[in-house]
């Protein structure tokens, strides 16, 4: 029997699921052409999530991958991994939080290389 | 002008700013607010540098609380969680409109308050009609409104990076205590008053309801790196990377770079820094950022933060 407040599992316990783990799916969302707007959209479509046990957590995940991003392969594909790796209730909130960092830090990196240019001795 | 209210030198200052139409506004808010408490909360609202349709918005929550539920709700009490931060307390016992976010209210400002025609402007008839036109557009288009809290003509695509950004206080300043915030200057000192990053970011992220303040660090008008990091580390706790720049001296800025996690290890702080041109990824000792003479970067000319961007006005997720 799962303890009331459950430790998250290995990889959202992670240091680097919000770093190096974070920054390796940038990339491909990137090299995928994945906009902004999808990443915002997901993020709000996540927070449906919060207080959600795992089991269904995890089938909504698929589901959301399969309806509403199934146009963005990449993203749906990003989806159905993290959903595979949902065992704690503890996960959830975690992968919550990891995809809102996503899509904050695609929106930083976005800007940083747009405003680039106008720094001295920039690149 | 004339107000028949009594207002605070702290409003008034604030007021001043304010264009004569947002003044009269004011008024007609305080002369709506149900309660003296409600009247008070506006006023250090308006202190505490809030827009005008910051204040209007914060004015119709207000409106509907008794003054046990609006206190409730704009109060912090012992109970605060362990990770707000020092100055994010301090600051929400001079700001009920903070507090109250903080808490997990949310307002919905109508920034097209100062110009433009918006509903308060218009006359009651067209007013509701317009709220209507609105209600419907959000009927058709759900999503949207999930998305962005506003109508889908308000699309993150849609903003103007050009348009003055409302002012704002971020929220992680630590200023004065518990007495309301001193009015903001139109900014800080920045390399020829540009700043580079805050509309892009504010366009990207309007409908994660995050905005952002830019910030140059240890130059006269900015801010002091100690204090730029203890808001970084607010922020990164509620899960926002912090974008900022380093260069070799303050107000130099040569290069980009995120604050992306903070890792607390007793009375050590390690913070992870990315550079996404070279793709370099480090942890830095807290204690190394604060001696300014190195950074772990291989290019070691950029040996100090110039500049931070601070998240603000944050969803009560966050």
């Amino acid at each position: 029997m799962a303890p009331a407040k459950s430790q998250p599992s290995t990889p959202f316990a992670s240091r680097e699921l919000n770093g190096e783990v974070l920054l390796e799916e940038l990339t491909d969302l990137r090299n995928a052409q994945i906009h902004q707007k999808h990443l915002n959209d997901l993020v709000v479509g996540l927070r449906d999530l919060e207080g959600v046990r795992v089991s269904e957590a995890s089938q909504r995940l698929k589901q959301l991958a399969a309806n509403r991003f199934s146009g963005t392969p990449a993203l749906a594909s990003l989806l159905v991994r993290w959903a595979a790796k949902l065992k704690a209730e503890a996960d959830v909130p975690l992968l919550i939080a990891h995809f809102e960092r996503v899509a904050i830090t695609s929106a930083i990196v976005s800007a940083i290389r747009r405003a680039a240019d106008t720094l001295k001795g920039a690149r | 002008m004339g107000s028949p209210h009594t207002i605070s030198d702290e409003a008034a200052d604030q007021l001043a700013q304010w264009t004569p139409r947002a003044r009269l506004l004011f008024d007609e808010l305080l002369d709506d607010a149900g309660t003296d408490l409600q009247r008070e909360f506006l006023q250090r609202a308006v202190a505490s540098a809030h827009t005008p349709a910051e204040v209007h918005a914060f004015a119709d929550e207000l409106r509907g609380l008794s003054d046990e539920e609006a206190y409730e709700a704009c109060t912090l009490q012992e109970d605060a969680p362990e990770d707000y931060t020092v100055s994010q307390l301090l600051r929400a016992e001079a700001d009920p409109l903070f507090a109250f976010e903080l808490k997990g209210g949310t307002i919905e400002p109508n920034e097209d308050l100062h110009g433009g025609t918006t509903e308060n402007q218009l006359p009651g008839p067209l007013a509701r009609g317009k709220r209507d036109l609105d209600d419907d557009r959000q009927k058709l288009d759900p999503l949207s409104k999930a998305v962005s809290g506003k109508k889908p003509s308000d699309s993150f695509e849609a903003e103007s990076p050009g348009a003055r950004a409302p002012k704002k206080m971020d929220w992680n300043d630590l200023s004065g205590g518990n007495q309301p915030a001193a009015p903001k200057k139109e900014g800080p000192s920045t390399a020829g008053g540009q700043r580079f990053l805050e509309s892009l970011l504010a366009e990207a992220t309007r409908s994660l309801h995050i905005s952002w303040r830019e910030q140059d660090v240890d130059v006269p008008g900015g801010i002091a790196l100690a204090d730029a990091l203890a808001s970084a580390a607010g922020a990164l706790t509620r899960g926002i990377p912090v974008p900022c720049a380093v260069g070799p001296n303050p107000g130099d800025h040569r290069r980009f770079v995120v604050l992306l996690q903070l890792n607390t290890s007793g009375k050590n702080r390690a913070w992870q820094l990315y550079d996404p041109f070279s793709a370099e990824l480090v942890w830095a000792n807290e204690g190394d950022l604060l001696a300014k003479a190195e950074l772990p970067f291989a290019n070691k000319v950029n040996r100090r933060l110039t500049r931070i961007v601070l998240p603000q006005s944050l969803r009560s997720s966050f």
